[in-house]
């Protein structure tokens, strides 16, 4: 090959590399906004077919023919990317006009105490949001100067709720001549005779978030209310050896021996248990609501209910995500707008009618049976204060420790009270380091 | 005259000017920030807001992590599944496909079969991490199924679950996934054989195992150098796969440095310490490959 | 005379020259059963894909209730299309064809001058800048982020796909001058001498006669360079935040809620995404089997 074809081929390379880089210097950075916005940038992480996904297209739509002339660009993100990127987002001229976001101290309230969200206080008085809220709700919605949920200002609005209860295939009960156990030690009755036929009772999923749920339940059953807010909101001190934890870790390790929890949950993660329960292989599975559509929609081969944790006036749930605004947020009218049009009877009647859980939805406008009942033992739990939050959220990272901790229960590679120490120290220093 | 003039010209080359890209890509992507994150590991700060000056406050914390210390262990297991063992099956698989079945079936034969055993290096990690964790599940996961039809069923294990077979199960998949790459970049170093010593060779009556030992392996040396410590240098790297499969569990029985500074970064946000943490894996891995590159110019040296 | 000439006088002589020891139906045979074992030990590499498939495949109500290795009960394809708009996957694939090709050739280019530099021009200090320029990988990705995300920011390039370009051609090319420097300090002298009493400069001695003959290597990295650049997921994760300037492996992302994931439509778009790697991976395959160079030096 001659020196002149040699060379034209390295120009010709060099040339498409060049064109390619141009291509890429105008690219989809945000739009410097004039004085009277006439876009609404809104991002979220919920896929479009589950209920949120619904409701929010339909808050879209009514929002675009109440604001005629404005558009809303809507951008669906995936949550591991907003996780990690949301404080550098909303530091930078990217940030959008309105977002979902997570909520509780690690990652709301650590964007508040950074000065990156709207004070939405005065919004929330002048439309009567707070009235529209239950008390437990707006726990996760306000954060104070030093980020703890709790009180101070309002940063964010929830649209739904989530908790945690038992989904049990009734064919299964039926055949084993059970009912639906409605104390304590009806509940350990029930998966003493599952156990008894060979079969395990708990889907359990080790490897990510349901262990821990099921071990935080436990210590539920012996706490109250002072005891959540101890933990969540750092307002006494924690003490993983008392009554409730102590219990929480032995019943665990307990129901493994007994063969409630299989052995082998270590290494499933919640999707390899959700689709375990859906196949029909384990009796009862302890999780969230935010399961609730998907059981609805898959679950062909048998009946299902579910009931509240049988004993427990507190279980783990809280507000859903919140929506919030940006400070570097163009459009904050037109956001609260949106907020609104969310928290109205239509978009949450949507939120009801796909499945899933509204915190201001009206009864007489939800059709479906099954969701009439998830709603209607959500009031109960509410109206009971029963919302106890998670047991990761009092600490960044604590997830992790979770997981691993529980994952030792479970192998029986740790006795409870190493695994409570693990705990009390992992606990210790992420609240020290606040 | 004239040649002696030629040949002081090359001398003369302006090679260090062919350094000027590498050093100024270099420079801006990785020295600065380099120098940016020690600074950073001098301080706590959670991402976001104003750092605050710790001094070396994360250095003393690190050292008396266990936690840290025992990452490191785990990651020994992981440099042999990923360098050690995918280089001896690469090398062996290279030869076999590039001189055996190339020669006797056809240089396509030997693409396809390359092609299939490369495969598993373009699949996302993420999905790889999701089938394997099928396979390796416990109760109806295709290994124990398949164990249990040939009549081995008592060898199945909680393969991922169990704090015993972790760090092995995860191994096991970290060379499915490697194979591909040393096979590749021995096949190309292959190429670079001149065929004649082979000719000579079986000429003398050498076997495959001779020719192999006494002419392919000192012929793509560079290569094999570079394999090994590019695979161990991924090893100590190794994380979206340790996320994917166990996210660094049982009990943190499959935990590794690289991870451990991830969580710091992105879960804990304790940025400084991660930043500190990244920068000792950073001073292991450099002294490492410095140690390397000596040993591999030494033997340079000594064969040209 | 030719390569395949060559290779023909060899295996023919040496089968001659060794009659005693193998019989020709004899070494025939044990041919077949060393293919066989292969292609064996392929189909067992290969066997996760064909659950990938399987399950891109399902719908998701069978995936969850006959489990994720039975194979599918009839074909869903109505998912896949929706997710290709939601997602808008064809922009999606474009972004990555973009930042890999680009990465590549932009790689490939700096690894061979700096290559150049240290393996053939033997500048001093070539071992310690050797190490230098591996580090650009050693250095967990984690580390850089919050520092690049500043420099980015301060240049107005945060979220852009030049920005990721840069810095993964920086990345990339730590393994590229590594290995590229390493076979050219073993490269034969006699062709450089050759050059140089033939008046070539420098640059022309790298076009003429070092690039012709390290083609097999060129290829090798633009190979992986394309190929790791298509998978990388966490740079592109943390600098392309617009969705207008997404790669597939972000919008792979999206299927992963926080608690809820979507198994069918995660292998179904990552067989869609690994379409186009593959494809360079074939492509560029000839490049790597074409006729030995090493005859050029005869």
């Amino acid at each position: 090959m001659g020196s002149a074809r040699r060379t034209a081929a390295v120009l010709a390379a060099l040339a498409a590399v060049a064109t390619g880089l141009a291509a890429c210097g105008s690219d989809g950075s945000g739009p410097t906004q004039a004085s009277s916005p006439t876009e609404l940038r809104l991002w979220h992480y919920e896929g479009p077919d589950s209920a949120m996904g619904i409701a929010w297209k339909q808050a879209i739509s009514e929002f675009e023919s109440s604001h005629p002339g404005v558009k809303v660009k809507f951008e669906e993100k995936s949550f591991d990317q907003i996780q990690k990127t949301a404080p550098m987002v909303l530091n930078s001229n990217d940030a959008p006009d309105i977002m979902e976001y997570n909520k509780g101290n690690a990652t709301a309230g650590l964007l508040a105490k950074q000065g990156l969200l709207t004070d939405l206080t005065p919004e929330v008085t002048k439309r009567g949001w707070d009235k529209l809220l239950a008390p437990a709700l707006q726990t996760t919605a306000k954060y104070d100067s030093s980020g703890t949920m709790g009180s101070g200002n309002w940063y964010g609005v929830p649209n739904y709720a989530e908790f945690v209860e038992v989904y049990y295939n009734k064919d299964m009960f039926a055949r084993q001549g059970i009912a639906v156990p409605t104390t304590f030690a009806e509940f350990t009755a029930a998966m003493d005779k599952f156990a008894g036929a060979g079969v395990t009772p708990l889907a359990v999923g080790g490897k990510d978030y349901p262990a821990q749920q099921y071990l935080y339940q436990l210590a539920l059953s012996k706490a109250d209310r002072a005891w959540v807010d101890a933990y969540q909101r750092y307002t006494g001190k924690v003490n993983f050896s008392d009554t409730a934890w102590s219990y929480a870790a032995n019943t665990f390790k307990d129901w493994v021996g007994k063969g409630y929890i299989s052995k082998n949950s270590a290494g499933l993660d919640s999707e390899a248990m959700g689709t375990a329960f859906i196949a029909g292989k384990f009796p009862m599975m302890v999780s969230g609501t935010w399961w609730y559509g998907r059981l609805s929609n898959q679950i062909k081969k048998f009946q299902w209910g579910s009931f509240l944790w049988p004993g427990n006036t507190l279980n783990a749930g809280s507000s859903g995500n919140i929506w919030i605004v940006p400070k570097n947020s163009k459009a904050k009218q037109l956001a609260y707008d949106f907020i609104n049009i969310t928290m109205q009877k239509g978009v949450q009647n949507t939120l009801a009618n796909s499945g899933g859980l509204p915190v201001a939805a009206d009864l007489a406008g939800v059709t479906d049976p099954k969701n009439k009942e998830l709603i209607e033992t959500y009031q109960k739990l509410t109206q009971a204060d029963g919302l106890a939050f998670y047991p990761d959220w009092p600490v960044p990272g604590f997830y992790d420790t979770m997981v691993s901790e529980t994952q030792k229960l479970i192998n029986g590679s740790a006795p409870p009270d190493k695994v409570l120490a693990n705990l009390q120290k992992a606990y210790d220093s992420g609240v020290a380091g606040r | 005259m004239r040649a002696a003039r030629a040949v002081r010209r090359s001398t003369r080359a302006p090679y260090p000017l062919y350094l000027i890209p590498g050093l100024l890509l270099f420079t801006l992507v990785i020295g600065v920030p380099l120098v940016m994150n020690i600074g950073i590991s001098l301080t706590r700060w959670p991402g976001v807001g104003t750092p605050k000056w710790a001094g070396l406050a994360n250095y003393r914390d690190l050292l008396h992590d266990e936690a840290f210390w025992a990452s490191f262990r785990h990651n020994l297991t992981l440099i042999v599944a990923m360098a050690i063992v995918p280089t001896i099956i690469g090398l062996v698989l290279a030869y076999a496909l590039f001189d055996f079945v190339g020669t006797r079936f056809g240089p396509r034969a030997a693409s396809i079969l390359r092609a299939g055993f490369y495969l598993p290096q373009v699949l996302p990690i993420v999905v790889a991490g999701i089938v394997w964790s099928w396979i390796l599940a416990p109760d109806n996961g295709a290994l124990n199924a398949a164990l249990g039809k040939v009549g081995l069923g008592s060898l199945a294990q909680n393969w991922l679950g169990d704090e015993k077979t972790a760090l092995l199960s995860v191994a096991g998949v970290m060379v499915w996934i490697q194979l591909g790459f040393p096979l590749v970049v021995f096949m190309g170093a292959l190429q670079r054989v001149d065929p004649s010593l082979y000719e000579a060779a079986e000429i003398d009556g050498a076997s495959w195992w001779r020719r192999f030992q006494h002419i392919t392996v000192p012929q793509i040396r560079p290569e094999i150098f570079v394999v090994l410590l590019w695979c161990t240098i991924a090893a100590l790297k190794v994380f979206p796969q340790i996320f994917v499969l166990t996210k660094g569990g049982p009990g943190g029985a499959t935990n590794v440095p690289s991870y451990f500074s991830y969580q710091n970064f992105f879960e804990t946000t304790k940025v400084g310490y991660g930043a500190a943490i990244a920068t000792v894996l950073t001073a292991i891995i450099v002294m490492l490959t410095a140690a390397f590159i000596r040993f591999q110019g030494r033997t340079d040296d000594a064969n040209s | 005379m030719t390569q395949t000439a060559e290779r023909a006088v060899a295996t023919g002589g040496g089968r001659a020259a060794a009659p005693a020891r193998h019989g020709p139906g004899k070494r025939r045979a044990g041919a077949w059963l060393v293919l066989l074992a292969l292609i064996v030990a392929a189909a067992l590499v290969l066997l996760p894909f064909l659950i990938v498939t399987m399950n891109a495949l399902k719908s998701p109500a069978d995936y969850s209730s006959a489990g994720p290795l039975a194979p599918p009960h009839g074909l869903h394809l109505t998912a896949l299309k929706d997710f290709w708009v939601r997602v808008h996957f064809g922009q999606k694939l474009w972004n990555s064809t973009l930042i890999s090709g680009s990465v590549a050739i932009c790689a490939v280019l700096v690894s061979l001058f700096t290559a150049y530099a240290l393996g053939i021009g033997r500048v001093k200090g070539r071992a310690w800048l050797l190490v230098l320029f591996i580090m650009a990988n050693t250095l967990p990705q984690e580390a850089l982020i919050y520092p690049l995300y500043y420099l980015a920011k301060q240049l107005h390039m945060y979220d852009t796909r030049l920005a990721v370009i840069i810095i993964l051609t920086a990345i990339q090319s730590a393994f590229g001058t590594y290995l590229l420097s390493s076979v050219l300090t073993a490269f034969p002298r006699e062709l450089l001498d050759a050059a140089a009493i033939d008046g070539a400069n420098s640059w022309q001695t790298l076009w003429r006669v070092v690039v012709p003959i390290s083609r097999p290597t060129l290829g090798v990295l633009m190979v992986f360079f394309f190929i790791w650049t298509w998978n990388e997921f966490f740079i592109p994760l943390i600098f392309l935040v617009s969705n207008g300037n997404q790669t597939v492996s972000v919008a792979l992302g999206v299927l992963q809620g926080q608690r809820l994931m979507d198994a069918t439509m995660s292998n179904a778009s990552a067989l869609l995404g690994l379409l186009p790697a593959l494809l360079f991976f074939l492509l560029f395959q000839r490049t790597l089997t074409r006729g030995i160079t090493a005859g050029a030096i005869k």
